[in-house]
């Protein structure tokens, strides 16, 4: 494969910024002209604005700001994309979240009837997500951002979201996160290392092989368009800690198990972050896992019965890795996960404070429907895709309902069952967005979009 | 494919919510497509006996279904004098996206098979998929009984049950 053109590739999809805030502004377009002109804004190398980041290494300075851009089917229309480009869109991206909500279990509360007007909703045709070192570069940057919106309500901002790396790069629930990422063919090389095959381009940015043998995805039409391009999910889920810590405190001794054991059994990994597969009784395995440790593992063999990481935890049910799975493998599924928290650390000293708090980001993949949709589907909400689990949903993701919710722990002596749990993650907002190359983004901000 | 609502298993909720749900995790798919010609016929035969005669572990179809690890049953029948060809499966849970994996996976068997259906969708399969389904879907008899002597149990809690 030759290399990727790294320039042309949005940075957010082959990299982590590691920046420690976020902000998501979500963006509506009234007039096709002044999107085209705020879009073009982006790249053409304002030095007064911030431009959107590629996936070029930054060298030894790093930039004080990143920003990417998502836009949605809506989105698209709303620049004035052509009837012919917009159909080679796939049909879940065109159908966009709200339509497919029912079949990812985003219902009831979490139906998007209910999200937030300044949230992610239908209404979005922009998701900008811009990342910063500090405050003040953040609010700099929203300010100049906001001052090329237009005039007369050309760009209508429905509002942002905050977002907030927390101390150790914990979420809340308490888990250390950002451990376990795809390694993609031609992009930067992790830094831990985690047996795990890496992913073609393809699985990741339109207009490669992908991970599927003899099919790839349909690049959306003209190819300056589509190819380098890729999809997301954005996400605002919202995040119950008093639920959760109450669940722990409940649920534990019931089972003859320690508060910490069973969090860690929900996720797959101890708080702290150290897989249960490589340390199933301590959080703290002395000596301490290095870098190079921490994701280096695989659940088969020494774990196939799921004694040390249950079969449902969270991680093990979103990337089941080597182990067999209904479906060509857990490989072909992979996603990339660019989310931080959002609203303050909890503090169990304080509970039902009232202060929402979550997760936002993008999940990233080639396509929606085998990837973010897939997870949602077979492996967050449903149960026969590993043996076991017919009848469970993910313990920590799932669409739990305490009338039926079963989260089973297998030990050498039959299965602890805990039963009654409602869910603990709630759908507050989302997009689907489509993540333009850089050469495409230039060519919607053009005139010879139209034309063509 | 859905026989939930015609299932003998007793739709109530059982008293304790750890005993498994009620609903079959089978279902099943009686798909009867109608062959264009006598022609076609034959070379469908052709194609099924060599597919069936593939040493064991070559056979393309059997391969990919061990792949898939949802099919408990499938087999393909000739029938109406050789006029419709019957694919019938026992299958776990969603069918759709396991159709679609399969369509990533084996799409070309798909459509070599479909090309000769008096009223295939349009090929290849991994292009229409869209249609393809729409097509497995009128063409499945729907299910008036269905009973499952393990109702709970996936092919894959089978298969790690006797080790395979
Ligand atoms: C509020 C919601 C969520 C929380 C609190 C959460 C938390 C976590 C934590 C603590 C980990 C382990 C850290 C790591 O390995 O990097 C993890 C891993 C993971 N999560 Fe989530 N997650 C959430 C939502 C999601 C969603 C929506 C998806 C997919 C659609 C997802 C997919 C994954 C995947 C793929 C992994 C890595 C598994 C691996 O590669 O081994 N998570 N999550």
């Amino acid at each position: 494969m030759p290399p990727l053109d790294l320039s042309d590739i949005q940075g957010f999809i082959l990299r982590g910024y590691n920046f420690p805030l976020a902000r998501h502004l979500m963006l509506q377009i009234n007039d096709a002209s002044e999107g085209k002109r705020f879009v073009g804004s982006l790249i053409n190398g304002n030095a007064r604005l911030p431009q959107i980041t590629s996936s070029v290494e930054w060298g030894a300075v790093k930039p004080t700001t990143c920003l990417n851009i998502g836009f949605t089917y809506e989105g698209l229309k709303a620049l004035g994309l052509p009837p012919d480009s917009l159909a080679s869109f796939p049909q879940e991206f065109v159908t966009g979240i709200a339509g497919r909500a029912t079949f990812v279990g985003d219902e009831g509360e979490n139906a998007p009837e209910n999200w937030p007007s300044d949230y992610a909703t239908a209404q979005t045709h922009i998701v900008l997500s811009l990342y910063a070192q500090g405050s003040e570069v953040l609010e700099t940057a929203t300010a100049e951002l906001r001052s090329a919106f237009g005039q007369q309500n050309a760009l209508i901002e429905l509002g942002h979201l905050d977002a907030t790396d927390l101390p150790e790069s914990r979420v809340h629930f308490g888990y250390v996160d950002g451990l376990s990422q795809p390694c993609i063919e031609g992009g930067p090389q992790l830094r831990r290392p985690d047996m795990q095959p890496i992913c073609p381009a393809g699985e990741f940015l339109l207009g490669y092989p992908s991970q599927n043998p003899d099919f790839s995805y349909p690049v959306p039409t003209p190819s300056i368009l589509g190819r380098n391009g890729s999809f997301s999910a954005f996400r605002v889920l919202e995040q119950d800690c008093d639920a959760f810590e109450q669940f722990l405190r409940t649920e534990a001794p019931k089972i003859g198990m320690n508060e910490e054991k069973l969090a860690a059994k929900i996720c797959g990994r101890w708080r702290s972050g150290v897989p249960l597969v490589l340390s199933p009784d301590t959080d703290s395995p002395n000596p301490p896992l290095t870098t190079e440790q921490i994701n280096n593992f695989d659940y088969v063999p020494s774990d196939s019965s799921g004694y040390a990481c249950p079969i449902g935890a969270h991680m093990r049910r979103n990337n089941p890795r080597g182990e067999r799975v209904a479906g060509a493998g857990a490989h072909i599924h992979r996603i990339i996960r660019r989310a931080l928290p959002y609203g303050p650390l909890y503090d169990p000293a304080t509970p039902n404070d009232g202060i929402k708090r979550g997760l936002v980001g993008h999940f990233i993949c080639v396509s929606l429907q085998d990837q973010f949709e897939f997870l949602m589907t077979q492996w967050v909400n449903g149960g026969t895709f590993a043996p076991g689990l017919y009848g469970t949903k993910d313990p920590m993701l799932g669409d739990n309902d305490p009338e039926d919710s079963k989260f089973v722990l297998p030990t050498a002596n039959g299965p602890q069952i805990i039963t009654g749990f409602a869910r603990f993650v709630t759908t507050r907002g989302g997009a689907y967005c489509f993540l333009p190359s850089l050469t495409a983004l230039n060519y919607l901000a053009s005139t010879e979009m139209i034309k063509a | 494919m859905t026989p939930e609502s015609t299932s003998p298993v007793p739709a109530t909720t059982p008293q304790t919510p750890s005993v498994s749900p009620a609903k079959p995790v089978q279902n099943a798919l009686t798909w009867i497509m109608t062959i264009k010609s006598p022609e076609d016929y034959q070379k469908l035969q052709g194609l099924v006996q060599q597919l069936s005669s593939a040493p064991a572990g070559q056979n393309p179809i059997a391969a990919a279904a061990d792949t898939l690890g949802i099919i408990h049953f499938l087999r393909f029948v000739f029938l109406e004098n050789n006029t419709k060809l019957g694919v019938m499966t026992i299958y776990d849970g969603d069918f759709d996206t396991y159709v679609n994996e399969f369509v990533n996976q084996v799409g070309p068997i798909f459509d070599a098979v479909l090309a000769h259906m008096a009223d295939a969708p349009p090929l290849p399969t991994q292009t229409y998929r869209a249609q393809f389904n729409a097509y497995v879907r009128a063409n499945d008899v729907p299910v008036v009984m269905f009973y499952s002597a393990y109702p709970t149990s996936t092919v894959l809690d089978i298969w790690a049950a006797t080790g395979k």
